[in-house]
């Protein structure tokens, strides 16, 4: 069955290829590096993230569910703190304002990018597992693929005896 | 270029520079004993393994929380405790962007690789990596060309990380470089010769445990001795403010540079996404990703808090300026914390180092054993027998290697990761999930990644030609790797190529 959320995912999964290559483009022929390319860079980047993400999670007609609200949540994240430290003037001196002691674009790379996204997606993860992942009858239709799988190769095993 | 932008890509995952000496006899104990429980592990995994499984994938017997502290010390190595604090202490913050994607992709292998690889196994008699790519693709071609891909990398990063483990060993027993790495070699060969990758994994329960509580240890020493964060970065921001720019000293692409190449190639590091097999039940993935995030988040603490805290120190005027950036986790540790936890920091460094020379080994064997003789049609008689033949082969080969120069080392060592991500990720972790990936995208993508790569690590290596600052070969040749996947997976869609056996589409669609 083609997931049609699949096929958005690789279809934004090479948007955001193309755009970090447009990036790299950028700087190889100029040898510098133009002032869109590091946002050019960071939407790719995050898109790849998400996309892959998605790409992994999806399932069937189901997409990926309620899943959906999560993932939205990171590619949110992921934009809105390296957009935010792109955009933000640098700090300067010992009087700068400190987010949990540490200067304000740091914290947001370090504490949002960094930390948040862990009590988000794993969590995500193990709450959807055996509804969304994993579920009984995955593990019944792979076991029934084995079994399939080993009398096809009993079946030809017999059949090459049966001729010699 | 900046300096520091042009040496960042190439001292990520190296230790090539002599550490100060640390034989005090605390530490000498410490070492001696940490290696006597290493030893024990390896005695007992020698007596359970019997068959080829149990040598390359344990069986397919361990729970949920080896396979994740093994994961996680599997991932690190030494440069989590000694390269990547220097690096910050010399980059600042944009260092940072090496470890920051973690919080994301653990959870991101889950999803993508994890189930569909302990599935597979499930399926088929999965061994190695090369063997998901063979599956998807029914290519034996896919398989030799990915296994040769593994290989060449496995040996530059165990020749790099056999070097480390000298430096290490003769730090702190004062040996000397050479016999430092041959002692290095040999207790990681004697454990993983007889015990293979289950003695591995269990001294990386034992090794990764002892360093992430070390690591939160470290790190509380750190806030004390710098007086909190705040206490740190007002410190460093009168001294440098730049230090701590969200980029460091680095420039904007060249930190996103890092997350994507650190992010994205996640997907595609063998010594990793292969204990996926390992895994006694699949349903016990549920909380992996949040046991190995919270695993890895603890023990980078180190790998961020003593960058800083030696550069506030610096800054301060407590220590003088490092010799070298590496010396700066020895120097910390040495000055400011017990010398039992500076004892139990780097015996764990070489326990690192060895847990992931010990993965690299057996991948590197199972490629020698397996992967090319299916790749040529054949299957050798006592895959077990042969595999540890070959993982003797291959770590003379690499402790031989890492006693050239350091320059070649580092040359070896610098493509590993980004040869591993732009081989691996198209072809495995997303043709697993695409079912419009063909055969041909496939071996095109493999063949496009190893030959950038080598062709440019070559060049800059050679200093014929290197990347302006930003571009970085390893980000590069994953890019280029994942277009003419794409692109060549679209154009042949129609072929032979295309065609999925039926268990592989169940466990893509399951």
């Amino acid at each position: 069955m083609r997931s049609s959320t699949r096929t958005l995912a690789v279809a934004a999964l090479v948007a955001a290829t193309l755009l970090i290559a447009v990036a790299y483009a950028a700087v190889l022929l100029t040898g510098a590096t133009p002032g869109w390319a590091p946002w050019c860079y960071m939407l790719g980047t995050a898109t790849t993230m998400l996309a892959t993400i998605v790409l992994g999670a999806a399932r069937g007609r189901g997409g990926v569910g309620r899943l959906a609200v999560p993932f939205a949540g990171i590619y949110l994240l992921l934009l809105a703190g390296f957009g935010a430290v792109l955009a933000m003037p640098p700090e300067t001196g010992a009087d700068a304002a400190l987010w949990l002691g540490l200067p304000r674009r740091a914290a947001i790379v370090l504490y949002g990018v960094g930390v948040l996204p862990l009590f988000l997606l794993p969590i995500a993860y193990a709450l959807t597992f055996d509804s969304m992942t994993l579920r009984e009858q995955d593990m019944a239709l792979v076991a029934e693929a084995r079994r399939a799988r080993e009398a096809r190769a009993a079946g030809a095993g017999a059949a090459a005896g049966e001729a010699a | 270029m900046s300096a520091p932008a042009a040496a960042a890509p190439a001292l990520a995952l190296l230790q090539t520079a002599a550490l100060p000496p640390l034989t005090q006899p605390t530490i000498v104990a410490v070492a001696v004993a940490y290696f006597a429980v290493v030893a024990a592990i390896g005695t007992w995994a020698t007596r359970r393994t019997r068959t080829a499984s149990d040598f390359f994938v344990a069986g397919q017997g361990i729970g949920l929380w080896p396979l994740a502290i093994a994961s996680m010390a599997a991932t690190l190595s030494g440069f989590a405790f000694i390269g990547g604090p220097g690096l910050v202490y010399q980059v600042g913050l944009g260092a940072v962007f090496i470890v920051l994607p973690v919080s994301l992709t653990n959870a991101m292998g889950a999803w993508v690789l994890a189930k569909r690889m302990r599935l597979l196994a499930e399926v088929r008699d999965m061994i190695t990596v090369p063997d998901a790519i063979a599956a998807r693709y029914d290519s034996r071609l896919a398989q030799g060309l990915s296994g040769v891909a593994i290989l060449i990398a496995v040996i530059g990063y165990m020749a790099t990380n056999v070097l480390a483990l000298g430096l290490v060993i003769d730090a702190i027993f004062g040996i000397g470089l050479p016999s430092g790495i041959w002692l290095g070699t040999l207790i990681t060969l004697a454990y993983s010769v007889s015990g293979g990758i289950l003695a591995g994994v269990y001294t990386d329960v034992f090794q990764g445990s002892i360093m992430a509580a070390a690591s939160v240890l470290v790190f509380a020493y750190v806030l004390q001795v710098g007086g909190g964060m705040s206490g740190l970065s007002r410190t460093i921001l009168a001294a440098d403010p730049g230090f701590l720019g969200p980029w460091g000293k680095l420039s904007p692409l060249a930190a996103l540079s890092f997350f994507y190449v650190f992010g994205l190639g996640s997907l595609g590091q063998p010594h990793v996404v292969h204990k996926f097999y390992m895994l006694k039940d699949p349903r016990r993935l549920k909380w992996y990703p949040l046991i190995m995030t919270s695993a890895l988040f603890v023990t980078l603490l180190l790998y961020v808090g003593v960058g800083l805290a030696v550069k506030a120190l610096v800054a301060g005027g407590t220590l003088a300026p490092l010799a070298t950036a590496d010396d700066a986790t020895p120097t910390f540790l040495l000055r400011f914390t017990p010398v039992l936890l500076a004892a139990l920091v780097f015996s764990g460094v070489a326990a690192a180092i060895m847990s992931t020379v010990n993965s690299f080994m057996s991948i590197g064997a199972a490629v020698l054993t397996h992967d090319l003789p299916v790749a040529l049609g054949t299957r050798l008689g006592n895959e077990l027998r042969w595999g540890r033949i070959s993982t003797v082969v291959i770590s003379l080969v690499a402790a031989l290697v890492a006693q050239a120069s350091g320059t070649l080392v580092a040359f070896l060592g610098i493509f590993g990761w980004g040869l591993f991500a732009s081989t691996l990720v198209p072809a495995l972790a997303i043709g697993l999930n695409w079912e419009g990936a063909t055969r041909e995208g496939a071996v095109a993508s493999i063949a496009t990644g190893l030959a950038l790569t080598l062709l440019f690590e070559t060049l800059g290596y050679m200093k014929v030609y290197s990347f302006p600052a930003g571009v970085t070969v390893s980000g590069l040749s994953l890019v280029a790797s994942l277009l003419v996947f794409f692109g060549v997976s679209w154009l042949t869609r129609r072929g032979r190529g295309a065609a999925i056996a039926p268990d592989v589409r169940i466990v893509m669609e399951a």
